[in-house]
């Protein structure tokens, strides 16, 4: 994506992963009613729009976060497709049937289609991590907690009372013992390595 | 992949390769694609677990901001339309987080000309705490004790639901007050400092608290550089500039 322009609309993602809470408020004037609408119309809830808005949000800061999202799209059509998805998801999860989709609402613009897509898979992929990093053993999990947490390795070392050469390997087995994990888990199919 | 692959794929991560191994290496991952898979998820498990161990707290400053403005717009949306939905309890929670969070810590004022103390404005409103982790017993414990003013009590629920969840900032700022009330002003003004010096939407309520910490202790001076601090378009900035006034 790095060849196509930067939408204004980016200033969205950027001010969710300043914390920016105008921002915030801003895409909730903006961007909500019409995923109220939709998912009014669609067998849910204000309150089912309301979770399903909160987690959309928090799914687009992280990856906000990891620098890993340049909206090259209107961001309207990026959240809407977003939170479309995620709650088409949760009702075919649900078992509730009368899911009508309405053609008129969806977006045609194509970037819009791919980012959402995009961000759909990082969703999954934070969620495998997440799982799969509660399979490791407790030495990986308290070793990569102290690295991540201590930015110097050195201190990492000491803290757990072993060398930095120890601890820089250890450190690499360990999120390679991850990398296994993930590739090994039944949902690794669903993140498009 | 072997041990080694990992070890390379971490001094590719962290920007420690020569400029030969760095050729070497992108030369490898182009000719063989398990090596190339099994990279690209050891470079998205660094940036994951980089942002979700190193950014914590800024995460959980984020959450809690984005509960406040959720609930705020649901809550203007709910009562903006029509009134015949019949609410239904789980709702109502709702409301009332939303109306706890916001209205929680306003404070009556009295016109008094006499010098202000502390208990003219230590009447902090209930606190609702059931939404939040679903009614367990501590968490009943700690609302029952903080709202019938048994700040000691509140303390050690507080404490015990913080050993779990030790972000949860609004827990944070209730055990500040509770800490203010039981005198135990070190610990409170610290945590106070701690929820001020982050990014979330509490950090204006603990400034609040933390002047009125001061005033208890009869820090005029450090009273009044917190009041000042205390912006405009928050809801205690009123409060702060007539307590400003009465210590001048």
């Amino acid at each position: 994506m790095s060849a196509k322009k930067i939408h204004e609309d980016q200033k969205y993602v950027d001010g969710l992963a300043a914390n920016n809470t105008f921002i915030t408020q801003a895409i909730y004037d903006k961007f909500a009613p019409k995923v109220i609408n939709y998912i009014k119309n669609n067998s849910g809830d204000t309150y089912d729009a309301q979770d399903v808005i909160q987690e959309t949000i928090i799914t687009i800061y992280n990856q906000a976060k990891q620098n890993k999202l340049q909206l090259t799209c209107p961001f309207d059509a990026y959240f809407f497709l977003l939170c479309k998805r995620k709650w088409l998801n949760q009702l075919k999860k649900s078992g509730r049937k009368e899911v009508t989709i309405n053609e008129e609402v969806l977006s045609k613009d194509d970037d819009a289609q791919i980012l959402s897509f995009e961000t759909s898979v990082f969703e999954n992929k934070e969620a495998l991590f997440k799982e799969m990093f509660q399979e490791l053993g407790d030495a990986c999990k308290d070793l990569l907690n102290a690295t991540f947490k201590i930015k110097s390795m050195e201190e990492v070392a000491k803290s757990l009372n072993i060398t930095y050469a120890y601890a820089r390997k250890k450190k690499s087995l360990c999120i390679g013992q991850l990398t296994k994990l993930v590739q090994a888990s039944p949902k690794f199919n669903l993140l498009n390595y | 992949m072997e041990e080694q692959d990992y070890i390379q794929f971490e001094a590719y991560v962290s920007g420690e390769m020569s400029q030969n191994e760095l050729l070497d290496f992108e030369n490898r991952l182009q000719t063989d694609s398990k090596l190339n898979e099994a990279f690209q998820i050891y470079k998205d498990l660094s940036s994951h677990l980089k942002h979700e161990i190193a950014n914590e707290q800024e995460a959980s400053d984020f959450k809690a901001n984005l509960d406040v403005v959720s609930s705020l717009y649901f809550n203007k949306h709910e009562s903006g339309e029509s009134k015949e939905e019949v609410s239904q309890e789980p709702n109502l929670f709702k409301y009332i987080v939303a109306a706890s969070v916001m209205v929680l810590l306003g404070f009556f004022m009295f016109n008094q000309v006499s010098d202000p103390i502390y208990e003219d404005y230590n009447d902090f409103h209930s606190i609702s705490l059931m939404t939040r982790s679903a009614g367990d017993e501590v968490t009943i414990e700690a609302e029952e004790s903080f709202n019938a003013k048994n700040y000691k009590d509140a303390l050690v629920a507080f404490n015990i639901i913080l050993e779990d969840d030790f972000a949860n900032l609004e827990i944070q700022l209730y055990k500040s007050i509770a800490l203010v009330e039981t005198n135990q002003f070190e610990e409170g003004d610290d945590l106070l400092l701690k929820i001020i010096n982050g990014s979330s939407a509490y950090r204006d309520n603990a400034k609040w608290i933390l002047a009125l910490s001061y005033l208890k202790q009869e820090q005029k001076a450090g009273c009044k550089e917190v009041l000042k601090t205390i912006p405009e378009d928050t809801e205690y900035y009123k409060s702060a500039q007539k307590l400003l006034k009465k210590l001048d």
